[in-house]
């Protein structure tokens, strides 16, 4: 699955979103994983990582963080949000020092996210790039809903449900922040960043 | 699969709204879910969007449906590839599993994504191309779409699946750096023959210093670089150094 990767929208606006990861390998190092999963939320909280979650669970906008963590197997898989490169830098820096043995993986901008690795002493071993969307465009929604929906990469929000929201805050029933919560629900993962959402309902509503 | 009680729907049309692809219509004053199009994403159930509780669970019948469900659903894992999401590994454990090595471009092709989904159908054609290009499509062991690919070196699927609608499903492999251009070419040809969309991820492994050059050939093809990227930053063991 690629799903952090193919965001779309404003460069600037991308520029401040992050997604960092841990992984289990299948066979090799996925056995009791809680204690480190456990760790990794550490230095993610400690940085300030404004979502995270499992999706075997949910995400933090929608569950407590203790009732996440308590339900962590060997099956889960932990990431998060960032809306800043030095968060990136910070907790990668933090990961590097616990020698956990997690594959990591940080998606974004890569003129944000390279730049993060080598201030933090890290030499990325692998990217997947992004070479964007092929096909029939004409058939996805317009820009702005796609910023959105692609912030939770399995699809999970529909695009009538995002212009719902913005009808909403439109008419001041919520507000721009409040909408970017109830997408960042419906995106179990955890990697919804609310925070980018919330700017660009605002820009794009006259609330 | 999910299904709305006529005994129950009082016609509000709320659902409509939560549908990732559009599969609930109105039908008289009541709403139903085009089984045809509706890919068992289960964010109908799972978000209990329904006031009525209207929309009900069905057995899902057969192999494909449970395919469907499983790549359509990020919440369940994939029985052979035991993860979770569309069920691959693509770049996420590459430090450790050396899935992509030196020398390779791991293809990695979200039919379907962003959003719109994917009759299995087209992401035939596309896993056709690519075979045909030189890329060597990935085994059931790591990619859930090869478990209706009865042949991998042709790419073609199971007939009796083609028409199945999925949210997504990735046609995955590899090829040699010098073979991309080729593929590349493929892509750009049979983009232009299925009626969806795909999202296209190229997997590098990097050199000691962190750069790859094999993306020059971008250039030559009118495809802009790359601005977004998935960087697996080198952190799991054991390291594979291949």
């Amino acid at each position: 699955m690629t799903h952090s990767l193919h965001r779309s929208g404003d460069i600037e606006s991308q520029k401040k979103d992050f997604n960092w990861f841990m992984y289990q390998t299948k066979g090799i190092n996925d056995v009791n994983i809680r204690d480190k999963a456990l760790e990794f939320i550490a230095a993610a909280e400690a940085v300030g990582s404004e979502n995270w979650g499992d999706v075997k669970t949910g995400p933090i906008t929608r569950y407590s963080s203790e009732a996440i963590k308590a339900k962590i197997t060997d099956k889960s898989r932990i990431r998060g949000v960032f809306t800043k490169r030095e968060q990136v830098r910070q907790f990668l820096t933090r990961i590097k020092e616990r020698e956990l043995g997690m594959s990591v993986v940080i998606t974004g901008v890569l003129d944000e996210v390279l730049p993060a690795c080598e201030e933090a002493g890290v030499i990325p071993h692998s990217i997947n790039y992004s070479l964007g969307v092929w096909g029939k465009k004409d058939k996805l929604p317009d820009e702005t809903t796609l910023s959105i929906t692609t912030m939770c990469g399995h699809h999970m929000i529909p695009p009538k449900f995002v212009r719902h929201i913005m009808r909403q805050v439109e008419k001041g029933r919520m507000t721009p922040e409040d909408g970017a919560i109830q997408l960042a629900n419906f995106c179990y993962c955890g990697i919804f960043n609310q925070v980018r959402c919330a700017e660009i309902i605002t820009a794009h509503t006259k609330a | 699969m999910a299904a709305i009680n006529p005994e129950k729907c009082v016609g509000c049309k709320i659902c409509q709204i939560y549908c990732t692809v559009d599969a609930i219509y109105a039908q008289g004053n009541k709403c139903a879910i085009d089984q045809d199009r509706c890919t068992e994403c289960y964010v109908c159930l799972r978000q209990k969007v329904c006031p009525r509780n209207a929309i009900e669970p069905v057995a899902l019948d057969g192999f494909y449906k449970q395919f469907q469900h499983v790549m359509s659903d990020p919440v369940e894992n994939h029985g052979v590839t035991g993860v979770t999401g569309r069920g691959t590994e693509e770049v996420k454990t590459n430090d450790v599993s050396g899935r992509v090595k030196r020398g390779q471009v791991g293809i990695c092709i979200d039919m379907g994504r962003p959003g719109y989904g994917v009759y299995l159908r087209d992401a035939e054609k596309v896993a056709m191309a690519c075979a045909a290009a030189g890329v060597r499509l990935a085994p059931a062991e790591h990619t859930p779409l090869a478990a209706l690919m009865p042949d991998r070196t042709t790419g073609k699927l199971a007939e009796e699946c083609l028409h199945y609608h999925l949210l997504s499903v990735i046609v995955e492999g590899t090829c040699r750096e010098d073979q991309l251009a080729g593929v590349l070419k493929a892509l750009q040809q049979v983009e232009k023959e299925i009626d969806t969309v795909f999202s296209l991820g190229l997997i590098l492994r990097m050199d000691e210093k962190g750069k790859n050059p094999t993306l020059a050939c971008l250039d030559e093809l009118g495809i802009p670089q790359p601005h977004r990227g998935k960087v697996n930053v080198g952190l799991g063991r054991p390291l594979c150094l291949e």
